[in-house]
């Protein structure tokens, strides 16, 4: 029974006549340009940098010609020392990025939700680092560091905070984490928005029955706010960690992954392999390391964001 | 009729109407917009470059007279203040004129494509990889070597006048494999720029000559807010990166890149005093922003506001730096060779050149083109209007560019002596690979001897997969 059921559909579905067969035709018929569009900007070029990291590619003579080579690009990641240093450096990035934005961004939120954070003025002003091209974003942060200029070294030195000015992006391990500051500022603005929106949802009676249930704030932040902030929290941590995967004009301006490859991401080392080197395959076997991890965590994304049985049954 | 049957007449049609839209608009997506849609994805062969987005394009105005339309030649050049050519930079009016009467005479248009330097390699690793660039002529800085294969093979182009007029040591950076694929432009070598106001209160009176003076100079001419010597050592890879400053020492102490089998033979004494030379720069005085200046714009930027003594630059410099709103040291410059090592002065150069794309359908014209960037005239603009040397020994020896130019005598001086850049194909590799080891020796993880072994079996294993 259930194998001719497995052998009908969807095939049999489709071919039903009458109303609902029709029905479903023509929702195929009107989908269909847009699946198209789809498998050529999405789907292809996915297929495509998948068939390239199968190839050695020669891309001189004029000619984009490949051979094959099997999993020998992939097999060749695994001795690269430049990868393991890039994906140790993606890691404790998109760690450290991911904690950072998520639990600054819901402290700004936060302070946006009290009465006294509601004008439209501050949402403005958080919005500007988001509004930054990020190469200009790059730039400023640029001269924010300077060893012999910045602003930073200025601040820190007349507050007496540094005897002498430090060299930010000079240390592998500092400008990582000069990296991650620059990357944070602008990522928090987007993140705090949206965690604003999930704090707007939580009904404020709960807030008002904590309070005389005798719950200090405290315990109302624990209880009340983060129960109801769990899946926009979960949307939040997800996708701040696909876009720190993905972090590259920060890299390319402030460091090209120096000093010794102490700030090389995973995302740069492709684009290095890819266009410096001229090295397609290899590149594009990293880059699709980095699809796969972030397809799992998009995966993740949608799961969260499946709805619940009851509420597919409400929808119907 | 049934209001029941009317409805559903009305919603047969709508969906038969829905039906037939989708039909047809997937017809239409199918049979003509989708090719259309991928073809314009694509390059296309009769493309004119826009130089769009963040390139400052300049599409030069032609007149396009005598018979015909203008035969369009693209171009990609890097903006100014690199080395650019009329209708990028800001040359004299005579040679935007001529440039002008060039296009008319040759019923030509010339359209600029001008990205920003550091990204031209990547522009055209992309372009030439898609087997369709859509340039005729293309500025190339080291890469001839590695995109040879894309290039037209010009020796026999060159007009003999011209080539008799040009340094013949110019052409080994264009030359691979036994052709010559590009012409060199500039003369553009390192040589030593120092202010001679830092200089004359350390009671220093004449230019370094020797590694010891150097690092002796380095270490008087360091005090509080001072150093005594800086560049840009962020960047390990390309011409202007880390590994190419310590390839200018390479040579001074006497040593080489490559043996003549092709493979590594710098892990030698000259190799490791090269380096030890950079680390003991470092000790007496170096800027310690050194490390983390990506680009030799960086460093310039330290050496004009007056807080460095010394840095080996390109000639380039000579006119920014003269320059009362960029620079802070008017008229406190000196240049001169570059220090001798044990085996002499010695230098790398930027090897800016023109070439012809494989692509060009009027490879000739594009000849042509390039005969006029270096016409004796447009050099000499060049020259004095945009700062960049000319390569022409003529005009380098012109009353009136050097008398403008006053670094030019000190190139010219500089170019008497060694000053490759050991260009390869996987150039950029080769350099990566050295450049984050001596990053590593300049941070102190390793010592100059451990360095540049584990850069000479780096850089083996890269020859060796090259074949």
């Amino acid at each position: 029974m259930s194998a001719q059921h497995g052998a009908t559909w969807p095939l049999g579905r489709f071919r039903t006549s009458g109303y609902l067969g029709r029905r479903r035709r023509t929702g195929i018929l009107l989908v269909l340009p847009a699946l198209l569009v789809m498998l050529a900007v999405l789907a292809y070029p996915i297929v495509s940098s998948i068939v390239l990291s199968l190839q050695h590619v020669e891309p001189g003579g004029g000619k984009f010609s490949g051979r094959w080579v099997g999993l020998d690009n992939y097999i060749n990641i695994g001795s690269d020392p430049a990868f393991g240093t890039a994906l140790s450096n993606s890691i404790y990035f998109t760690a450290i990025e991911v904690v950072a934005v998520v639990g600054l961004g819901l402290a700004m939120a936060m302070l946006l939700n009290h009465p006294l954070g509601r004008s439209a003025f501050f949402r403005v002003i958080l919005l500007i680092p988001w509004a930054l091209a990020p190469v200009a974003n790059a730039v400023i942060w640029k001269w924010i560091y300077n060893a012999n200029y910045g602003i930073l070294n200025f601040v820190l030195h007349q507050l007496g905070v540094v005897n002498q000015y430090v060299v930010w992006l000079g240390e592998r391990q500092l400008a990582l984490n000069s990296l991650l500051v620059a990357d944070i500022w602008k990522s928090i603005p987007f993140i705090a928005l949206l965690l604003l929106a999930g704090l707007q949802n939580v009904p404020p009676i709960l807030y008002r029955a904590a309070r005389l249930d005798g719950a200090s704030a405290w315990q109302a932040f624990r209880f009340v706010t983060l129960p109801h902030m769990r899946t926009t929290i979960l949307i939040c941590v997800v996708l701040q960690s696909i876009w720190a995967l993905k972090v590259f004009d920060l890299i390319y301006v402030l460091t090209k992954g120096g000093p010794a490859d102490g700030t090389v991401l995973l995302n740069f080392l492709s684009y290095r392999q890819t266009f410096d080197f001229g090295d397609f395959g290899y590149g594009a076997a990293l880059a699709d390391i980095l699809f796969l991890m972030m397809f799992v965590l998009a995966l993740i994304y949608l799961r969260t964001f499946r709805p619940t049985p009851g509420a597919r049954q409400a929808g119907t | 009729m049934d209001p029941r049957e009317q409805e559903t007449v009305i919603r047969m049609s709508r969906r038969n109407f829905l039906k037939r839209s989708a039909g047809v608009g997937t017809g239409i997506m199918v049979v003509g917009g989708l090719p259309a849609f991928l073809a314009a994805c694509g390059t296309s062969a009769t493309s004119v470059p826009s130089g769009g987005g963040a390139a400052a394009s300049a599409a030069a105005t032609a007149a396009g007279g005598g018979g015909g339309a203008a035969v369009a030649l693209n171009v990609l050049a890097p903006a100014a203040p690199d080395p650019a050519p009329p209708g990028v930079a800001k040359f004299s009016d005579a040679a935007v004129a001529a440039f002008a009467k060039w296009q008319t005479d040759n019923n030509a248009k010339v359209a600029y494509e001008a990205p920003p330097w550091p990204q031209l390699h990547d522009k055209m690793q992309t372009a030439f990889a898609s087997g369709n660039p859509p340039w005729d002529v293309v500025y190339m800085s080291g890469w001839v070597p590695e995109f040879a294969g894309n290039l037209v093979s010009m020796g026999d182009m060159i007009p003999a006048d011209l080539k008799a007029d040009l340094p013949p040591s110019s052409f080994s950076t264009t030359t691979w494999g036994g052709k010559t694929y590009g012409v060199v432009f500039t003369l553009s070598l390192l040589t030593l720029f120092y202010n001679t106001e830092h200089f004359a209160t350390a009671g220093i009176t004449q230019p370094p000559k020797t590694w010891d003076d150097l690092k002796t100079y380095v270490k008087e001419l360091t005090k509080p807010g001072q150093y005594g010597w800086v560049l840009n050592y962020g960047a390990p890879e390309g011409i202007g990166g880390t590994a190419s400053y310590w390839m200018v020492y390479l040579q001074q102490a006497g040593g080489k890149m490559y043996g003549s089998d092709s493979m590594p033979v710098f892990n030698d004494t000259p190799g490791v005093d090269a380096l030890q030379l950079m680390l003991d720069l470092n000790k007496a005085g170096t800027d310690p922003g050194s490390i983390s200046y990506v680009g030799i714009n960086d460093a310039t930027n330290v050496f004009t506001a007056g807080k460095a003594s010394m840095m080996m630059n390109w000639p380039f410099t000579w006119m920014p730096a003269q320059d009362p709103t960029t620079s802070k040291i008017v008229g406190k410059i000196g240049d001169a060779l570059l220090p001798a090592g044990p085996n002499g002065t010695a230098s790398i150069d930027g090897t800016d050149a023109w070439t012809i794309t494989t692509a060009s359908k009027s490879p000739d014209l594009a000849m042509k083109l390039i005969e006029f960037y270096l016409d004796k005239d447009v050099q000499k603009s060049q020259a004095i209007d945009t700062g960049w040397l000319p390569i022409r020994l003529s005009v380098l020896n012109d009353p009136e560019v050097q008398a403008k130019a006053t670094n030019a005598k000190t190139v010219l001086e500089q170019s008497q002596h060694p000053y490759d850049s050991f260009v390869t194909p996987d150039y950029n590799q080769v350099t990566q690979a050295l450049g984050t080891e001596i990053q590593k020796a300049l941070k102190g993880e390793k010592t100059a001897a451990q360095a540049i072994k584990d850069a000479s079996d780096q850089v083996t294993a890269i020859v060796k997969k090259r074949g």
